[in-house]
């Protein structure tokens, strides 16, 4: 483990106020440790100055190495230089020498008989001689401590020493034609043994051994940039960064500076604003100003931000972020000149702002990669709206908590969920109508007078006596078990006023209950999921009985059952373990099961089923129950792999079986069973169809057509989890019908060269082309209706990824799909999103790491999956508001 | 076209048995201190509504003013002021096109937030929290959201307004018997002693449950804002209920129903997107019945807030049939054939992706024109006689009604060009605007919502806090 990690590995131990941060951290150090990419912030240990032309104007260069008294340097001709974007470019002759004598430095060097001379530099041409002086310690043209210069075409050191003359000669020098006018990474290193070298751009380019101690050094030199003392070894360039330690530094903490660009020194503090500010602030700037451009797909110039391997190495004209240094990373100064973004409105100042400080502090990325769908349809991470039940979770409640089945009457009744973010339990918008207000008094009422009424209360009480004594028990009894959690006293006494209206009226016990549970069924605490979101700002555990809730929900889509409320009130919900314990109880129950196929059907909503209208010219052979039976093909597939076989999820895109009715085996072109009701075919004779995407109820995603746009879409949102724009739709959105000679291929490809559209295009519909043999109702064909050949090959084109992947038939495409880890992620996704009820957003992504993680070392089964889910934060903690 | 005959207030009344339902709203219009504080003239209430039409009408046809597609508003010109040259640019989200954002947009001016958020209050809502910060009168429907729309793939395609928190401010009425058991629906009559003993155990019920509500949104609630909002939303939908469920229930009248629609409705009437067939009198009838409803609901003074659509942002209908207007055809619709083509690429939002300033663009100009035709049917509704009122003038002229689209270009190739030049139009809002005129504003929708506000005594403002406004002062009289 290198310096940076160690540094923060102690730093989660000392820092106990975010917990989120410490995670991050954590993650930040295995992936380091994981992936070896060396550290992006520049070394510090040892360093004794250190200039970083950020002054941008005026006539001294600060010396910033806060390792003693600062060694400044005065520009004995400021009109000969001039500022530029954190550099000093030099222009005519100049010298800039320290105002004291480089005592500090000397005695430093002298005692530690080891040194470093350090320097980002851009050469103004590969001509200049003497050598030039870049950086020196010296006194005039022969007599010197230390030079590091320019011999035109190469890097040229002296080092006086035991072994070498006043003048430092023989030097130490790069090879010919090694320098250039680019803008250099230099690293002049001698360590205590005396091994010299030279470093250009973090790579070794000249050894030697240059012996002898360094007690003879001057300690009366000055420290001079850009000339001799003289005035005479004038040095021409820009200079971005010198740096002078009291050591030689090892070959990787070279490489570790030059990976970390020109710039300040970067301190274990700053590294963990610069980590908070990527993940709260910006990436999302990135993704939505950047990634149109320069992400996976795109790559502009060469250059992807989305990846932080990727985007530290920078593109076509090299490295773009420099940690540390804004003002010299070309990112940042196209950005604050608003050259970029390209063709787009500009940053605005508070972004540009942050974007300055995040790579100021060090340019962390908290995150291996950017995903840019957390991002581009930002949701305001302070909205908490509490859940109103759906009407399944309702249903499912009722059922549970009273045991009548109310479901019939709740669809006729209550409005239907509708979709939001992909899910129809998204919170945000589960609002309340004046049809659900009604509808719950009418249910709650025709639940009451459904209900054993005396069988149910006896479950609470065994006292009949139809006074406040024996009501108050049983009220708060019954009402812990309705509402999910103990009742107020206010609670109590509200319902108690119900039992003496009825009381009043001249009822009796029985009618009592039966008024209260009409009461209770129509409770915040009951039609909702209330929880506690006052707080101090910052997420917080939820309470036993929240947390049982959370889990019963997620897990059976009903309340809890008497083990999790008894686990509540015991406190025995507070740790991880505890809670992985219930949820492993949970999912060995038949409810979980059932409710995990709520999962599918949102996830691919397959409830779009149900409004299919085939073309019946095109289709006369449709018929609508061809609908159900797709989408019942496509629950008991997933039963079959996720539940019987217990299989990982993602073998739901290759799992070679499917079980569906004679009707749908006939449209398949399948022999239909035998018996009359469903059959489960074994497929691995038959490798064209096997997987979901094979399924009817996917494929007609894409219409009559079998639209190789909508197709791919859906692949490449719902399975792929990546994004695109929505169209413009180019000149003429008029679908080019497919003819003799022409197959919906051939259109694709037409489209994919269009350079209108197949910038856009080219990410999502190759996605397709493993379909194109399944019309638009799902039927394999190897021809389509005009004779023409259909093909199965393609190219998978995966976020995040650098190339595409060759398939040739849509077999190895499922395949592909089946072992993809993106795919894998997106079931991490897709599943934590409809387990929490809302949107994930940017603030989540370091959780869902860990659950992919914890996921899929546990099999990436559906029940390794959600149990990542529920001992998540996500799961176990609220995010809280303030009081007001 | 339609051959319906309108339902009136007059007639409404008289149907549903006299008093049952108005009175007591009606009731409620003198005593409303938030309304007479702002008001000079009497007994008129703040009222402000949402009327959008999908697809809008390209810039370049708004400047033919009533000689082209805008000749249905002509006989309303003077009690509207049309607005141009409206900039919607801000509500761009790069990579949506501009039937959603653009949708979103319209009486916000901020993009969605969220396939069914919006990025902020719509100004009818930001109006009724202003004069009524206490909510609506006992029994009054908060918010009511109706609409004849089958796009629906992202809800501010089709609803048009918005709480503070950018959720939809009421569910939507996509059915015209559903609006109307919305506004004017009632409790079944308990006829026998064992009902009315039921009644009013029911009535301790109800009392329990909203002593619960008021709870969770009192200063002890446990809840954070948002929920607290959501929680407040459904109490008052409760206190609603009471009101009806009891006190209509002691009037022993309640209203006949309308038919049954027939059009499709949910998920049918959007079919994977492909679109659907409907014929021009399906449409204007439906719609028609639905206008007649919310403007007897806005007549008998049910409802001071809210939106009415006619079809949605983008919407994907194939329409057939002849358009005549004023006694001369208009176009023969059929959208399908003249696009020669099937599926959503037959639909008629088509023709604006179409839309050339340099060409006829026919087809467009009847659909515009006949939407127009209908937008001006619902307002005309409230400036007939029984939109009287006591100041003389009628509902169109004391409330504020702002007429807005998606877009002022169908093309999506460009945005600037998409969300720029907006169509507009707003009524007088009893003398607060200018009226009669067809004004080139040149601002952008926010500072021209945002004088709005102004105009309407509303001191919260929409979009950022920090934003530099520009007051349209142009708009007000």
């Amino acid at each position: 483990m290198n310096m940076p990690n160690e540094t923060h590995v102690l730093r989660l131990r000392l820092t106990p106020q975010a917990y989120v941060w410490g995670r991050v951290c954590l993650v930040v150090c295995m992936l380091g440790m994981v992936t070896g990419v060396a550290r992006a912030d520049r070394v510090a240990t040892d360093l004794i100055a250190l200039y970083e032309f950020t002054e941008a104007k005026g006539d001294t260069v600060r010396d910033r190495s806060r390792a003693g008294t600062p060694i400044d340097l005065v520009i004995d001709k400021p009109g000969n230089v001039q500022w530029r974007h954190g550099a000093l470019v030099i222009q005519r002759g100049v010298a800039i020498r320290s105002v004291e004598r480089a005592r500090r430095l000397t005695d430093a060097i002298k005692q530690s008989n080891a040194l470093t001379v350090e320097a980002w530099v851009k050469p103004a041409n590969t001509r200049q001689d003497g050598p030039a002086r870049i950086v020196t310690m010296s006194d005039n043209t022969s007599n010197r401590n230390i030079t590091l210069g320019q011999d035109g075409g190469k890097y040229d050191a002296r080092l006086r020493s035991g072994s070498t003359s006043e003048n430092g000669i023989p030097s130490t020098a790069s090879p010919n034609n090694s320098l250039s006018t680019d803008l250099t990474h230099v690293v002049y290193t001698r360590d205590a043994s005396g091994n010299a070298r030279i470093y250009l751009n973090g790579k070794q380019s000249a050894s030697k051994k240059v012996g002898g101690k360094l007690d003879n050094w001057n300690t009366r030199y000055h420290l001079i940039l850009a000339n001799e003392l003289t005035g005479d070894r004038p040095w021409l360039g820009e200079m971005h960064l010198v740096a002078i330690y009291k050591k030689a530094l090892s070959p990787k903490e070279v490489e570790q500076n030059f990976m970390a660009g020109g710039g300040t020194v970067i301190t274990a503090a700053m590294r963990d604003t610069s980590a908070k500010l990527f993940e709260a602030e910006v990436a999302p700037i990135l993704a939505r100003h950047c990634l149109e451009c320069h992400g996976w797909k795109s790559k502009k110039g060469k250059l992807d931000l989305s990846q932080r391997n990727l985007a530290q190495a920078g593109g076509k004209s090299g490295q773009v972020i420099l940690p540390g240094s804004a003002a010299k990373s070309e990112l940042f100064k196209q950005v604050l000149s608003n050259d970029m973004p390209d063709d787009r409105p500009p940053l605005s100042r508070r972004e540009k702002q942050l974007l300055r400080h995040w790579i100021d502090t060090g340019a962390v990325w908290s995150t291996a990669s950017i995903e840019r769908s957390a991002y581009v349809k930002p949701i305001e991470p302070g909205g908490n709206w509490l859940r109103r039940l759906t009407v399944t979770e309702y249903i499912e409640t009722v059922r549970v908590a009273v045991g009548v089945d109310i479901a019939e009457d709740a669809r006729a009744t209550l409005p239907r969920d509708l979709r939001a973010d992909g899910f129809s339990n998204t919170a945000y918008n589960l609002g309340v109508d004046m049809a659900h207000v009604e509808g719950f008094a009418k249910l709650a009422r025709t639940v009451a007078q459904r209900m054993d009424v005396p069988k149910f209360a006896v479950r609470f009480t065994k006292q009949r006596k139809f006074d406040d004594a024996t009501l108050k028990p049983m009220i708060a009894a019954m009402g812990k078990w309705l509402l999910r959690g103990p009742l107020e006293p206010r609670e109590i006494d509200a319902y108690l006023s119900v039992a003496q209206a009825v009381r009043k009226e001249g009822g009796d016990f029985d009618e009592a209950v039966s008024f209260i549970v009409e009461a209770m069924l129509q409770s915040p605490r009951f039609v909702y999921r209330v929880e506690k979101q006052r707080g101090d700002g910052k997420p917080q555990p939820v309470t036993g009985y929240e947390l049982a809730s959370r889990l019963s929900y997620i897990l059976w889509g009903g309340p809890p059952d008497d083990a999790l409320l008894r686990a509540a009130a015991k406190g025995e919900l507070s740790t991880k373990a505890q809670v992985e314990a219930q949820a492993r109880r949970m999912l060995r129950d038949p409810r979980a099961r059932k409710h995990s196929q709520q999962f599918i059907y949102e996830w691919l909503d397959l409830g779009r089923l149900d409004y299919m209208r085939p073309n019946a010219k095109k289709f006369p052979k449709w018929e609508d129950a061809l609908a159900a039976d797709m989408r019942a093909e496509t629950l008991a597939f997933y039963d079959e792999v996720v539940w019987k076989q217990a299989r990982p999820m993602n073998d739901l895109f290759n799992a070679q079986v499917t079980i569906v009715t004679p009707r749908l085996a006939h449209h398949y072109g399948l022999t239909p069973g035998t018996s009359g009701g469903v059959t489960r075919y074994d497929l691995s004779g038959l490798p064209a169809r096997g997987g979901l995407l094979t399924q009817g109820s996917v494929l007609t995603v894409g219409g009559d057509e079998g639209s190789m746009v909508t197709r791919g879409l859906f692949v490449l949102h719902s399975v792929l989890r990546g994004h695109v724009e929505d169209p413009p739709p180019c000149v003429d959105t008029t679908p080019v019908p497919t003819k003799p000679g022409l197959s919906q291929r051939g259109v694709a490809l037409a489209r994919l060269a269009n350079p209108a559209c197949g910038g856009c295009h080219a990410r999502f519909e190759p996605l397709a082309f493993g379909l194109e043999k399944f019309d638009g109702l799902g039927v394999h064909h190897e021809k389509d209706h005009h004779g023409n050949t259909l093909r199965d090959d393609g190219e998978l084109a995966i976020p995040g990824r650098d190339k595409p992947i060759k398939y040739q038939s849509s077999a190895q495409l499922m395949d592909l799909l089946a072992a993809s880890d993106r795919v894998k992620q997106t079931m991490t996704w897709k599943a934590t999103q409809w387990a929490i009820g809302r949107p994930l957003d940017e603030s989540d992504t370091a959780i869902l790491e860990d659950i992919h993680k914890a996921a899929q070392r546990g099999g990436g089964t559906y029940s390794s999956l959600l149990t990542a889910i529920v001992t998540s934060d996500l799961v176990r903690k609220t995010r809280t508001e303030p009081q007001p | 076209m339609t051959q319906r005959q309108p339902v009136s207030r007059r007639t409404a009344i008289k149907g549903l048995g006299g008093v049952a339902i108005g009175l007591p709203f009606l009731e409620e219009m003198t005593a409303t201190s938030a309304a007479a504080a702002v008001a000079k003239t009497p007994a008129v209430p703040v009222r402000a509504f949402n009327v959008f039409f999908g697809l809008g009408i390209p810039a370049p046809l708004q400047t033919e003013g009533f000689d082209g597609v805008l000749e249905p508003l002509r006989p309303l010109s003077k009690k509207l002021l049309i607005m141009r040259n409206v900039d919607q640019v801000r509500c761009d989200e790069k990579g949506i096109n501009a039937h959603f954002d653009g949708a979103s947009g319209a009486f916000t001016a901020e993009p969605p937030d969220g396939e069914a958020k919006s990025g902020g209050p719509s100004i009818d809502q930001v109006i009724r929290k202003a004069h009524y910060p206490n909510g609506m009168p006992a029994g009054m429907v908060p918010t009511l959201v109706g609409g004849t729309f089958f796009r629906r793939s992202r809800v501010s395609r089709y609803v048009h307004s918005y709480n503070d928190d950018g959720t939809v401010a009421a569910a939507m009425q996509e059915k015209p018997r559903d609006l109307f058991n919305r506004v004017f629906g009632g409790a079944d009559i308990p006829k026998t002693e064992a009902e009315m003993r039921r009644l009013r155990i029911s009535k301790s019920v109800l009392d329990s449950t909203v002593e619960q509500y008021r709870y969770y949104t009192g200063p002890n609630s446990p809840l954070g804002a948002a929920s607290k909002a959501r929680v407040k939303d459904h109490l008052d939908r409760i206190r609603e209920f009471e009101k009806r469920a009891f006190r209509m229930a002691l009037h022993g009248k309640t209203p006949k129903q309308p038919p049954k629609s027939k059009l499709l409705h949910g998920g049918q009437a959007d079919p994977g997107g492909q679109g659907i067939d409907i014929t021009l009198q399906e449409l204007t009838e439906e719609w028609r019945l639905m206008a007649d409803l919310y403007a007897l609901a806005i007549q008998t003074d049910r409802v001071r807030f809210g939106a009415l659509t006619f079809l949605a942002a983008g919407e994907r209908i194939r329409l057939t049939g002849r358009y005549e207007y004023a006694g001369r055809k208009i176009w023969d619709f059929d959208d399908s054939k003249q696009l020669n083509a099937s599926g959503d690429k037959g639909c008629s939002h088509e023709w604006w992706h179409k839309f050339n300033e340099k060409r006829k663009n026919e087809q467009l100009r009847a659909h515009a024109h006949m939407k127009m035709n209908e937008v001006a049917y619902f307002l005309s509704r409230l400036d007939d006689a029984d939109s009287r009122e006591a100041n003389g003038r009628t509902i169109l002229e004391n409330a504020l009604f702002t007429v807005s689209t998606e877009s002022g270009d169908g093309r999506h190739s460009n945005v600037k060009r998409e969300l720029s030049g907006v169509f507009h139009a707003i009524s007088g809002a009893n003398g607060r605007f200018k009226t009669g005129q067809i004004m080139d504003v040149g601002a952008e929708g926010i500072d021209v919502y945002n004088s709005m506000l102004d105009g309407m005594g509303v001191s919260n403002r929409l979009g950022p806090a920090r934003r530099d406004g520009r007051a349209v002062d142009g708009i007000r009289v």
